[in-house]
C-alpha cells in the first residue's frame, strides 16, 4: 500500500493539483484566462468549482440557472461548503477573499461579478 | 429486571470480509486476510503485511480520489467530511441496518442512540496540519477538523442519520469499541434509549499503522501465513489492519415485537485498570483479570459457564503473556476450560476497532453454532498451560462467549454474549 500527500497550497505543482479535479472544458477556460485575461472565460470555472462543492447534485446544469439563483436557499449551500468554494477559489488564483465579502455574495451572479472583480485586482493581501 | 440489550443487526468492512457470509466462512475456514504491504514507498521498512480491505483505496486525501466497492453508496454531501475509516462505516452501517430491518427513517425520534471509536484519521488529520503550516496558518481545508479527529465517525454519522438520542465517541485506545458497546449496553439497561448503533472503526494507511513500528509492536514477519500468531511461541509484534463494524443494539422487548432476528443477548460488561504503564500491559495481566471477574459477576456467571472466550491477544511477546495469565487466573484457577481464540491471527488488530468487531465475531459465533479457532497457532508459548487453544474451528455452538478487549494506559473492557433464550 501507498499513500501520498497532496501538494500544498503556494507550492509549484499545486495549481494543477487543484484543477485536476475539474472538468476539461473548466481547466481549459482557467488556462484561457491565465494567458489571455479573458473576463468570460472564468464563468466555466466558476460554475465548475461551484458544482464541485455542490452538496447535493442539481437537476439543471449550474450554467443554464437564472443569474439570482440563490446559492443557499435554492442550491442547498450550506456554510461549510461556501466555505469550501471560498478556500478553493484563494488557493486556485492566489487571493485573498474575507468573511466580509463572502456575506455579501448570496447569488449566482454575485459570485461570479465578484470573482471577476477580484482576480483583476488580486493584490489585496 | 431492567432491559435486556440484544445484536440484531451487523455490519463488517473488514480484512476478511465485507459482508457477513464472508466473515463467517473466513472464521469458520480459518482464511486470514493479510497481503504484503510497502508503507510510504519505502522498501526498507520492516513491516511487511497489514490486513488490507480489499476494493477500497484513498490514494490521496482528497476525497475525490476515493474508491470504495460499487455495491455501496456514500453519498457526496457525506464524503466530504469523511476519514477512510468514516467511508468504511457509512458501508458498514448500511448493511447493519439491512440486517437489523431497519430503514434511516426507524432511527428518527430520539429514541436511537449511536456510540462510535476511532482513533481519528492521523492520514488527514498530518495533511491538515501540513497545510496550516505551509500557509502559516492562512489556508485549511474547512472539512479538516471534522474529517481528522477522534470523533470523526460520531460527528458524520450523527448528522448524517439524523440521530437525536444519546450521541458520543469513546476514545481508549484498543479497548475504544469495547467501551462504546458497554456503555450502550448500559444505555438500553438504564431504559434511556431503546436502540443504540455501535461503531468501531480505523483507517488502515502508513500514518496509522507505522506509528506503531516506533513502539516495536509490529511484527516484522513478511509472511502473511504466519505474522499473526496470538499465543504462539514464535509471535514476534501485531499486524496492523482497518475498516468498519457496526452493531445494532437493542432492548429485547423492542426487537422481539417488531420479529427482528436476535443474534445474541448482551448480558454483561465490566471494565477495570491496570494502574501500571502508559503503553505496556501488566505484567500478569491484573486489570483484564479484574475486569473479567467484574464482567461475570455483572452477567451473574461462574468461570465454568463461559463455553468460547475471544482473546484480546495480539500476537505480541508482552500483551498475549499478560493474557493468557489473566486467563488461567479467572478460569484455570476456578478449575474451568473454555475454548480460547484469538481472531486478530485472521483480521490483524483493529486498534479502536477491535472489540467491536471481535465481539460482532462472538455473536456470529453464537448465532452460526461454531468456535473460531487459533489460526496460526503451531507451537503454544509455555505460558499458555492449561488454557484450551483449538488449532481449528469447531462444530460447537457456544451458549456464552466472552469477548475481551485492552488499551493503552492498561484500559481492559469484556463483554458477555449469550445465546437468545
Amino acid at each position: 500500500m501507498k499513500t501520498s500527500t497532496a501538494p500544498l497550497p503556494g507550492t509549484a505543482s499545486d495549481r494543477e493539483e487543484i484543477l485536476r479535479h475539474l472538468p476539461e472544458v473548466a481547466r481549459a477556460a482557467f488556462h484561457r484566462f491565465k494567458s489571455g485575461g479573458d473576463p468570460a472565460a472564468l464563468d466555466p470555472v466558476v460554475f465548475a468549482i461551484l458544482a464541485d462543492f455542490i452538496p447535493s447534485d442539481s437537476a439543471v446544469p449550474l450554467a443554464e440557472l437564472p443569474g439570482n439563483t440563490r446559492l443557499i436557499d435554492d442550491l442547498g449551500f450550506d456554510s461549510l461548503a461556501i466555505t469550501e468554494v471560498v478556500f478553493f477559489t484563494e488557493d486556485l488564483f492566489g487571493i485573498t477573499i474575507t468573511n466580509e465579502e463572502i456575506i455579501r455574495v448570496r447569488s449566482l451572479d454575485d459570485l461570479r461579478d465578484f470573482i471577476r472583480g477580484k482576480v483583476a485586482a488580486p493584490a489585496q493581501h | 429486571m431492567p432491559p435486556l440489550p440484544v445484536i440484531t443487526g451487523l455490519g463488517f468492512i473488514t480484512s476478511i470480509g465485507h459482508d457477513r457470509s464472508t466473515v463467517l466462512r473466513s472464521l469458520r475456514e480459518l482464511r486470514h486476510g493479510f497481503e504484503a504491504v510497502e508503507f510510504f514507498g519505502n522498501p526498507s521498512l520492516p513491516v511487511k503485511v497489514a490486513g488490507t480491505v480489499k476494493g477500497f483505496a484513498f490514494p490521496s486525501p482528497n476525497w475525490r480520489d476515493w474508491h470504495w466497492p460499487a455495491q455501496f453508496e456514500v453519498d457526496r454531501e457525506l464524503l466530504r467530511g469523511l476519514a477512510p475509516h468514516g467511508v468504511y462505516a457509512v458501508c458498514a452501517m448500511q448493511q447493519a441496518l439491512a440486517d437489523a430491518g431497519l430503514t434511516p427513517a426507524d432511527l428518527a425520534g430520539g429514541a436511537t442512540g449511536l456510540f462510535c471509536a476511532s482513533a481519528g484519521s492521523p492520514y488527514l488529520l498530518g495533511n491538515f496540519l501540513d497545510q496550516m503550516h505551509a500557509t502559516r496558518g492562512e489556508r485549511g481545508n474547512p472539512m479538516g477538523i471534522v474529517s481528522s479527529i477522534a470523533g470523526t465517525l460520531n460527528f458524520n454519522l450523527a448528522a448524517h442519520y439524523k440521530i437525536s438520542g444519546a450521541v458520543c465517541g469513546f476514545v481508549s485506545a484498543c479497548a475504544s469499541s469495547s467501551h462504546a458497546l458497554g456503555y450502550a449496553m448500559d444505555e438500553i439497561r438504564l431504559g434511556r434509549q431503546s436502540r443504540m448503533l455501535v461503531v468501531g472503526a480505523e483507517d488502515l494507511t502508513a500514518e496509522s499503522i507505522v506509528s506503531f513500528s516506533s513502539l516495536r509492536a509490529l511484527s516484522g514477519n513478511p509472511d502473511p501465513a504466519t505474522a499473526s500468531r496470538p499465543f504462539d511461541v514464535k509471535r514476534d509484534g501485531f499486524v496492523g489492519t482497518g475498516g468498519a463494524v457496526v452493531l445494532v443494539v437493542e432492548d429485547a422487548a423492542l426487537a422481539r415485537s417488531r420479529g427482528a432476528h436476535l443474534y445474541a443477548e448482551l448480558t454483561g460488561w465490566g471494565q477495570a485498570g491496570d494502574g501500571h504503564s502508559v503503553a505496556q500491559s501488566h505484567p500478569e495481566g491484573a486489570g483484564l483479570r479484574e475486569a473479567m471477574r467484574r464482567t461475570l459477576a455483572d452477567a451473574r456467571l461462574n468461570p465454568a459457564d463461559v463455553d468460547y472466550v475471544n482473546a484480546h491477544a495480539t500476537s505480541t511477546p508482552a500483551g498475549d503473556r499478560s493474557e493468557a495469565l489473566a486467563l488461567q487466573a479467572v478460569f484455570t484457577a476456578a478449575g474451568a476450560k473454555p475454548r480460547i481464540s484469538s481472531t486478530k491471527a485472521l483480521t490483524g488488530h483493529g486498534l479502536s476497532l477491535a472489540g467491536a468487531m471481535e465481539a460482532a465475531f462472538c455473536a456470529l459465533a453464537i448465532d452460526d453454532g461454531f468456535i473460531p479457532g487459533a489460526a496460526h497457532l503451531v507451537e503454544p508459548d509455555p505460558v499458555c498451560a492449561g488454557l484450551d487453544l483449538p488449532r481449528t474451528s469447531l462444530n460447537e455452538a457456544p451458549r456464552h462467549a466472552l469477548n475481551n478487549s485492552s488499551g493503552f494506559g492498561g484500559s481492559n473492557v469484556c463483554h458477555l454474549l449469550r445465546r437468545p433464550t
